[in-house]
């Protein structure tokens, strides 16, 4: 895995997210459809798990629309109870889905160089480099 | 120019346009006059019903027997909507009925009269609100399971405040085909705003009644047949409707490309144009700004889906996994590839019922290290609420990282040190004394905690929580008794009959005024004792009217 580095996801997609009673999901779209193999590979319900840690009580999933380069993850027992009984501010999650594009995810350096990604801001751990 | 000459212009098939005029109530409430006045149009699809709009719809209904339903309606009509469908023959279709169809049909034959359409029918469809049907349904041994935690409605017993199957695109193209001008319809699942026009303007409808066939056989029998596919079809109609549903979502608002969408202040409405052949194209209005490429496109078709194997509608469970996008002209895209299964045995029921008590209040918190002045207030806020054992408190830091994951870690050089924060509490309590000793403790802060504390308001006012509650239910439970009815002008009462307008008032008066007395401890008992003498006035109003009458 030493040849894996973490890039910001907003370099390899677009996506919008809203809820689904006590669940929410964020579509992540693939901004080449070359780069949808190296976004379903970054973005695993495992790396959400990591992210939504102690938020999320029920099951994650990760499901692939490979028509249009896009994933999306929805997120089981994310919402405090739902969207009108939670307390949050964004009792809907609709910002996550383009909070989570500031977050690094990790991809393979030789092919995501050969696929045309650029690896400016890329950082050899997660939580390294620049601030975000 | 009317669309069937400009789509016949050039040789190609006809394809029917289908104006997205809206997401939600509270949406721009003049957005489709707008959109009637420039764009050819066939029909005009509006979804005001968000999960809990029809809860407080519920709630109006029950105050006065005349509201309930969605009024930013009659007021675009007003606004020259309603002129401009009656002169261009465009067809409008709306869930904005929510709680009382009725109402906003007979509201709408009102606006109709007004604007001198005699003419103009309007159809209502009701059977969707299952709630008077309930106890029946709980005795059948159909409890009503919520959908994600498995427990029983029917335990929930008075504490359910609306019940409603969400119905599909059936009798919407039925009311289609007996002349409606404009469908008013309570809870139907979004899309099938759309496939409900197609059924009827692609002859499906049609071929039905010529078959024999009833509201309640699938969609799928009513296909004519020389439709290859209508799995297939009826999965590309689902999708427009999808598509569209959302109103300017797919036309550059709420985009990750904000910054490079043109003119988002004038952000034009999503036209669909969809044949009978499944063909689909979406496009946008072609005044106003916005933009319809591949991306704005792709994020709608993920907006608040799940397993995309497996949409679930009324109508048809859709595969989205090969759809593609194709942009094949300026702001247009077609879409393609959407599958179908047939359509699943059960609706779904959105329900909602009481919760507890909640309440929200903020402060503006600032100064050098403002996230510890924050941290210090809400360290102070709870320390003064200990004793309130059932609150639950939330507090956020907004500023300082709350649409940062939870698992990523905080760092000081990703926050930095802001110049303010502002510090927002939400609480909730069965015990509505708890919330309010919450909303007496908020502005204190600003003299009796750190320095730059700022912005307090009134103390918050205690609210109930509304508890959605989706479930399924049998169609055969729900579909039989589905009723269509087309109201003309005629169908109006001649004068308005003052005695119930009165009536009406003086209820909507007490209401408020027990609302007014159970905020206080004090009066509570007296608010109580006001409703059934106020019941007792109205049913002797009642007595005197059918006297006179």
């Amino acid at each position: 895995m030493s040849d894996t580095v973490w890039i910001q996801l907003s370099e390899l997609a677009h996506g919008r997210s809203g809820d689904k009673g006590d669940a929410f999901n964020i579509g992540l779209v693939a901004h080449r459809p070359e780069w949808f193999p190296l976004l379903k590979e970054a973005v695993t319900p495992d790396l959400l798990r990591g992210w939504f840690a102690g938020m999320v009580t029920g099951s994650i999933h990760v499901w692939e629309l490979p028509g249009i380069g896009a994933i999306n993850c929805l997120l089981n027992g994310a919402l405090d109870g739902g969207g009108t009984t939670s307390l949050r501010l964004d009792a809907q999650g609709k910002a996550w889905g383009q909070a989570v594009l500031r977050l690094r995810v990790p991809v393979n350096r030789s092919r995501a160089a050969a696929a045309g990604l650029s690896l400016t801001t890329a950082t050899a751990d997660q939580w390294g480099g620049p601030p975000l | 120019m009317s669309p069937d000459e400009r789509e016949c212009a050039d040789g190609s098939r006809r394809s029917v346009r289908i104006g997205g005029a809206g997401g939600f109530w509270g949406d721009r409430v003049y957005a489709p006059v707008e959109l009637l006045k420039h764009e050819p149009l066939d029909y005009i699809m509006l979804d005001y019903l968000a999960e809990l709009t029809l809860s407080i719809m519920a709630k109006q209904k029950a105050r006065d027997a005349s509201a309930g339903w969605a009024t930013d309606l009659t007021d675009w009509l007003r606004a020259g909507g309603m002129t401009e469908l009656h002169a261009q023959g465009v067809k409008l279709i709306t869930d904005a009925g929510g709680a009382n169809p009725e109402a906003c049909a007979r509201a709408v034959l009102e606006v109709a009269r007004d604007s001198g359409w005699n003419e103009c029918k309007v159809a209502m469809v009701v059977g969707d609100d299952i709630m008077p049907r309930l106890p029946v349904l709980f005795e059948l041994d159909h409890p009503l399971e919520h959908m994600e935690t498995g427990e029983s409605l029917a335990e929930s017993g008075e504490r359910v405040i609306a019940a409603n199957a969400y119905l599909g695109a059936g009798p919407i193209a039925a009311a289609l085909e007996d002349g409606a001008n404009i469908v008013i319809t309570g809870r139907v699942a979004d899309a099938s705003l759309l496939v409900g026009c197609m059924l009827h303007a692609a002859g499906w409808a049609e071929n039905a009644i010529e078959l024999g066939l009833t509201r309640q056989d699938p969609l799928t029998d009513w296909a004519p047949a020389d439709v290859d596919d209508p799995l297939e079809v009826l999965a590309q109609w689902t999708v427009a409707g999808h598509l569209i549903e959302c109103g300017a979502q797919v036309t550059g608002g709420n985009s990750t490309d904000w910054e490079t969408i043109p003119e988002l202040t004038d952000l034009a409405l999503p036209v669909a144009e969809v044949s009978a052949d499944g063909t689909v194209v979406i496009t946008r209005a072609e005044r106003g700004g916005g933009r319809v490429d591949r991306r704005t496109v792709a994020e709608q078709l993920v907006y608040e889906i799940g397993d995309p194997a497996a949409y679930i509608t009324p109508d048809v469970i859709i595969d989205m996994r090969r759809i593609t996008l194709e942009e094949t002209g300026p702001e247009r895209v077609t879409v393609a590839g959407a599958r179908g299964e047939p359509q699943p045995d059960d609706l779904k029921v959105s329900a909602a019922v009481e919760g507890g008590w909640f309440a929200s209040s903020s402060l503006l918190v600032s100064g050098p290290n403002a996230i510890e002045r924050a941290e210090n207030c809400d360290a102070l806020l709870r320390g003064r609420l200990a004793e309130n054992e059932d609150l639950v408190i939330q507090s956020e830091f907004i500023g300082a990282g709350i649409t940062l994951p939870p698992g990523v870690p905080r760092r000081k050089e990703m926050i930095g040190d802001p110049p303010e924060v502002l510090l927002r509490w939400a609480v909730r309590s069965d015990d509505r004394g708890q919330v309010v000793r919450f909303g007496r403790e908020v502005a204190p802060l600003v003299l009796t905690g750190p320095a730059g504390v700022a912005g307090y308001g009134a103390r918050p006012k205690p609210r109930r929580q509304l508890r959605y509650w989706p479930a399924l239910i049998p169609r055969e439970m729900v579909e039989p008794l589905v009723r269509i009815e087309v109201l003309t002008v005629s169908d109006l009462p001649r004068s308005v009959d003052r005695l119930t307008l009165v009536r009406q008032r003086t209820q909507r008066f007490i209401e408020r005024l027990r609302e007014e007395l159970e905020e206080r401890e004090w009066a509570r008992p007296l608010a109580r004792r006001l409703n059934p003498e106020a019941k007792e006035m109205l049913e002797q109003g009642h007595g005197q009217e059918e006297a006179h009458g």
